[in-house]
């Protein structure tokens, strides 16, 4: 049997008295494609934040599996550091002993995946929305993330920009991916789903 | 009316021959001012980022302590470091009273608490989502710093700026610790006044309109550095 990456058992974050995510046992293991489904305000970002490690003031278990793993959260509105493309999509990988080029080499491939090869040096708080998710994802696979949690990564993507995406994720089958989507998604196939219900 | 316009022409005058006391004294105020600011900047701004990821009543009393610290007055600043360096003081066997070292030490200590609160605040109000991208995509902790420097660099060179602006104009701590000494440690506003008591209002007036001129060109460099990126 694989070992979880990571475990969650009665979990229940409350804010304000109010009970705003619930989850009863899920465990994601390395190569899983989970998706987690439900309305509006049923706890799904929560949920991700939870397994990301950026949210800790909740009931019950969150445990990591044998050892520390490489966890990047993408959010819902990714967030554009300064700089351009090359400059965000290698963030992860700067000061880790690679040259210049080796880095732009590296983003360039993941870039290109992402159907972004023109954009490499524009800055990239001028590309569109769709353009930036896509920039966030290449940046989070650019870390090498052992468990990828990304927000509604195909709210504002066209069908190609949706393509693109499962090209990127499909390219690290190890990896351990798990998305928020209020409905139907572009990875459907040769996934699970965990429905998430909106605490009462 | 006559009088003022007599000192303003003998200030342009002054300024026109490159009066050497004048510009003695300007340079003076803008190297001391300089190398305060580079001490402070420092350790300030790095102590801002430091505050602004810490949570808790501690780290929020010492943001209102260090946010009160930046009201304090030039010359009771001036009279503590008097304290420190005179003779008798803690530092006194370091002969720094009186020397260009002791206003640069006053300033320092003038500048700190300005760089420490606008750089705490201006890493404060990001967007959360750059921490927490930074976070999680698992960058040192030096190049998170360097991030959130490059993020809130507008509120930083405001910051910076102000704490420079606040020195080169400074008065009570030239006064009290530098002592006014010609050719030693005169600056700009100090000459300012000694000038202007002695009745050499030209002068006087020559030298305000330099501190003037320090004060437009740091405030254009606000506006430049800090416009808003079109890219």
């Amino acid at each position: 049997m694989t070992q979880s990456l990571i475990s969650v058992q009665d979990l229940q974050v409350v804010r304000k008295g109010r009970p705003i995510c619930s989850v009863g046992a899920l465990d994601i293991a390395p190569g899983d494609r989970l998706i987690v489904q439900g309305a509006n305000g049923s706890g799904k970002t929560t949920l991700l934040r939870v397994l990301a490690g950026l949210e800790r003031d909740y009931h019950g278990q969150c445990e990591l599996g044998a050892r520390e793993i490489r966890r990047v959260y993408v959010h819902q509105s990714p967030c554009m550091l300064r700089g351009t493309v090359l400059d965000n999509v290698t963030m992860g990988l700067r000061g880790n002993g690679h040259s210049r080029h080796d880095l732009r080499a590296h983003a360039g491939r993941l870039v290109e995946q992402g159907g972004l090869t023109s954009l490499l040096d524009t800055p990239a708080r001028q590309l569109s929305g769709g353009e930036q998710r896509r920039v966030a994802i290449a940046r989070a696979l650019a870390a090498a993330p052992e468990l990828l949690l990304l927000d509604e990564p195909f709210a504002d993507l066209d069908a190609d920009g949706g393509n693109a995406v499962c090209c990127l994720l499909a390219s690290r089958p190890e990896m351990a991916v798990v998305i928020a989507a209020p409905g139907d998604t572009p990875l459907e196939k040769h996934t699970r789903i965990y429905r998430l219900v909106r605490s009462a | 009316m006559a009088f003022f316009l007599e000192g303003l022409t003998d200030a342009v005058q002054a300024l026109l021959r490159l009066d050497p006391q004048v510009y003695e004294a300007a340079w003076r105020s803008v190297w001391v001012s300089s190398l305060a600011l580079l001490l402070a900047g420092s350790v300030g701004v790095p102590v801002g980022i430091a505050l602004a990821r810490m949570s808790g009543p501690r780290a929020r009393l010492l943001v209102i302590a260090i946010r009160a610290s930046m009201a304090l007055p030039t010359v009771f600043i001036g009279i503590l470091c008097y304290g420190l360096f005179s003779r008798r003081g803690p530092l006194g066997p370091f002969d720094l009273l009186y020397t260009p070292w002791a206003i640069v030490i006053g300033e320092l200590l003038l500048a700190l608490p300005i760089l420490i609160s606008l750089t705490h605040g201006a890493i404060a109000a990001l967007d959360p989502r750059v921490a927490e991208t930074l976070a999680t995509l698992g960058v040192s902790r030096w190049q998170r710093c360097c991030t959130y420097v490059s993020e809130a660099r507008r509120g930083i060179v405001v910051a910076v700026l102000s704490a420079y602006a606040r020195c080169v104009t400074e008065l009570g701590i030239a006064i009290i610790v530098g002592g006014n000494i010609k050719g030693r440690t005169r600056t700009l506003a100090t000459a300012t006044a000694m000038e202007t008591g002695m009745g050499e209002f030209g002068r006087g007036l020559a030298m305000g309109l330099l501190l003037l001129l320090t004060a437009l060109a740091i405030s254009f460099a606000v506006g430049y550095l800090s416009r808003e990126e079109r890219t």
